[in-house]
């Protein structure tokens, strides 16, 4: 973990996360890139403070945001960056969709909604092992709490008391079909986990020092964690049209040369 | 090699198994459905409970879970009964334990009518969507010996593993110097006239068809195949250019298990033999009192195994007598 991170360090963090991944679409012309634009401070946040990769385990459960993971690693020296440029081609170990040759997480899943059980599992397999001194980060999505096995895996780990469990959980209230609140009211989601016997932290999810604070916290007690990001999939790049699709975002050549100018700028 | 029927029974050959083997592995463990003592590992809850868990009436969960245990080194046993252990979490055994290639070993109890239970517990299809899985290993074993056998031969395999299990009672068929191999199908009998290829609680029937038919002047090979994959294909195709027809006889669907797998070989071998194929003809069974009356009725019975000997050597003489052995408290025969 690194030593000092200011929040302006993992604010910038995560604009570069955005431009990597801007830059790993732009090819293609579309792709997920507003899971990556929702979940960039929740990401950057991980990286930056929390998340130590010899110790801890990784899951990205939806599969598509795996473009994210591969963008922050590469962003915290993780990862080849030279890597990134082959996202999505043919025979790329990157694949869009995260698989089991996706390099820089413990698991993936394109099949969504069975994350939270892998996480589990590594957590309870510590537990066996007395190993007290790793967190199980779980990056999930809020479309995913509408499949059953997300809540049979909560109901679990609420009973083994699975504390070194960590879900970050991305609300960024979008999912194939249109706003996820628009398909199945989820919310309220801290009061689901928590009477699950979970904590839950309910934050701004593009306020870097509120996502800190709760990683700070979360996983360090006796009850698995749940750290609720409330994102939005258009954060962070004003260019994008009012109605881009939050899932699978288009993005033209003229518009990634807009993106790439307004983040570079930023970072400038 | 082989004992007579009626065949004496005994109780949780599997459950006193995977202790024996747990005792000397400590990697593996033990994960339950809400299913502990129907699936016999009530033994091991009782003897390594720091190895059990519990993971009730979840089995999608459970699957994953499983997967994610495996990944970190552990040998995860998961039990519960077929139709649940396949059906229910069949993308989870898809995605999070078998393209990864986790050494789960995934132990489904009631094995089609064995359940009187009705169509929701009864697996008939279990072995068929197991079989389409890449790199899943299928095994229905006869008896307890095999039973036993299995336990401590699917430890080490790499990948997923899926094990069909009778609950209850399970007969001895085999005698202990019994061997089960994971790579050769097992010669029972030998004849010349036709063969009857069986796996599981097909395999009494399978034996006593052959006495009948034995006696009524058909010689018959009788095969043992407990590993319907990866399948034996050179011991079946060995046997089946030595006869002139084939029977295959299992507790499942004809579609897709190990009347699919003779068929897929013998085929692709261009070797062409008249095939009968005695399983459950396409169609859900239903709930009874008794599973003899839905091995009766569905077409499981000896007799039928006799009848379609009959048909695939295109005799049109009367069937021979097929007598029902007498079962006594504690024992098995085949219906």
């Amino acid at each position: 973990m690194p030593a000092v991170t200011t929040g302006a360090d993992v604010n910038r963090f995560a604009d570069s996360v955005r431009l990597r991944a801007v830059r790993m679409v732009a090819p293609h012309g579309f792709g997920y890139l507003g899971q990556v634009l929702s979940s960039a401070e929740l990401v950057s946040t991980l990286y930056s403070t929390a998340y130590r990769p010899d110790r801890d385990q990784l899951v990205c459960s939806p599969g598509h945001y795996i473009i994210a993971v591969f963008a922050a690693a590469a962003e915290a020296g993780l990862l080849d960056e030279d890597l990134l440029a082959t996202y999505g081609f043919n025979d790329s170990s990157l694949e869009a969709i995260g698989t089991e040759r996706s390099p820089a997480v413990d698991l993936t899943c394109g099949s969504l909604g069975t994350g939270l059980s892998g996480g589990v599992g590594f957590a309870l397999s510590n537990r066996l092992k007395g190993v007290d001194d790793a967190r199980t980060f779980v990056l999930a999505s809020d479309g995913e709490l509408e499949e059953g096995q997300t809540w049979e895996a909560a109901l679990f780990a609420g009973h083994q008391r699975l504390g070194r469990l960590v879900v970050l959980l991305d609300a960024n209230d979008s999912q194939v079909d249109g706003p996820v609140s628009s398909i199945t009211t989820i919310d309220p989601i801290a009061a689901k986990f928590e009477a699950f016997g979970w904590d839950a932290y309910d934050v701004d999810g593009h306020d870097v020092d509120a996502l800190t604070s709760a990683l700070a916290s979360a996983g360090t007690h006796d009850r698995p964690s749940v750290v609720i990001a409330r994102t939005s999939t258009r954060q962070g790049l004003q260019v994008l049209p009012a109605h881009a699709d939050g899932h699978f975002i288009k993005l033209p050549a003229p518009l990634a040369q807009d993106a790439v100018s307004e983040l570079e700028a930023r970072l400038a | 090699m082989l004992e007579p029927p009626p065949y004496r029974t005994v109780l949780k050959p599997y459950g006193s198994a995977l202790v024996d083997v747990a005792l000397e592995r400590e990697e593996i463990l033990c994960l339950s459905g809400d299913l502990t003592r129907q699936c016999e590992i009530d033994l091991f809850q009782e003897k390594i409970p720091e190895r059990f868990i519990h993971g009730g009436m979840a089995e999608a969960h459970m699957m994953s879970m499983a997967g994610a245990l495996a990944r970190k080194g552990h040998i995860p046993f998961v039990h519960t009964f077929g139709v649940f252990a396949t059906r229910r979490p069949y993308d989870q055994i898809v995605n999070s334990v078998a393209y990864p290639k986790l050494p789960v070993r995934i132990v489904g109890f009631m094995p089609g009518v064995s359940s009187p239970g009705g169509p929701s517990h009864q697996a008939i299809e279990d072995m068929a969507i197991m079989r389409a899985i890449p790199g899943m290993t299928v095994i229905d074993v006869a008896d307890a010996v095999e039973t036993r056998e299995a336990v401590r031969q699917i430890v080490d395999i790499p990948g997923p593993v899926y094990l069909r299990l009778k609950r209850g009672e399970i007969p001895v068929i085999f005698d202990d110097d019994h061997r089960m191999s994971l790579d050769r199908a097992q010669v029972l009998t030998r004849g010349d006239d036709l063969a009857v290829i069986a796996c599981g609680m097909m395999i009494p029937a399978a034996l006593a068809a052959a006495e009948i038919l034995e006696a009524a002047g058909v010689s018959v090979t009788v095969v043992n195949t407990p590993v319907i994959k990866p399948f034996d294909a050179g011991t079946v195709l060995d046997v089946a250019r030595g006869v002139q027809a084939v029977v295959t006889a299992e507790n499942h669907s004809v579609i897709g298990g190990l009347g699919s797998a003779v068929a897929e070989t013998l085929a692709t071998a261009g070797l062409g033999r008249p095939l009968r194929r005695i399983g459950l003809q396409d169609t859900f069974a239903e709930g009874a009192k008794t599973a003899p009356h839905l091995f009766r009725k569905y077409g499981l019975s000896t007799r039928d195994v006799v009848a379609a000997a009959w048909s695939a050597l295109g005799r049109e003489d009367p069937l021979p007598d097929v007598p029902e052995l007498p079962v006594a408290t504690g024992e098995y025969a085949p219906v």
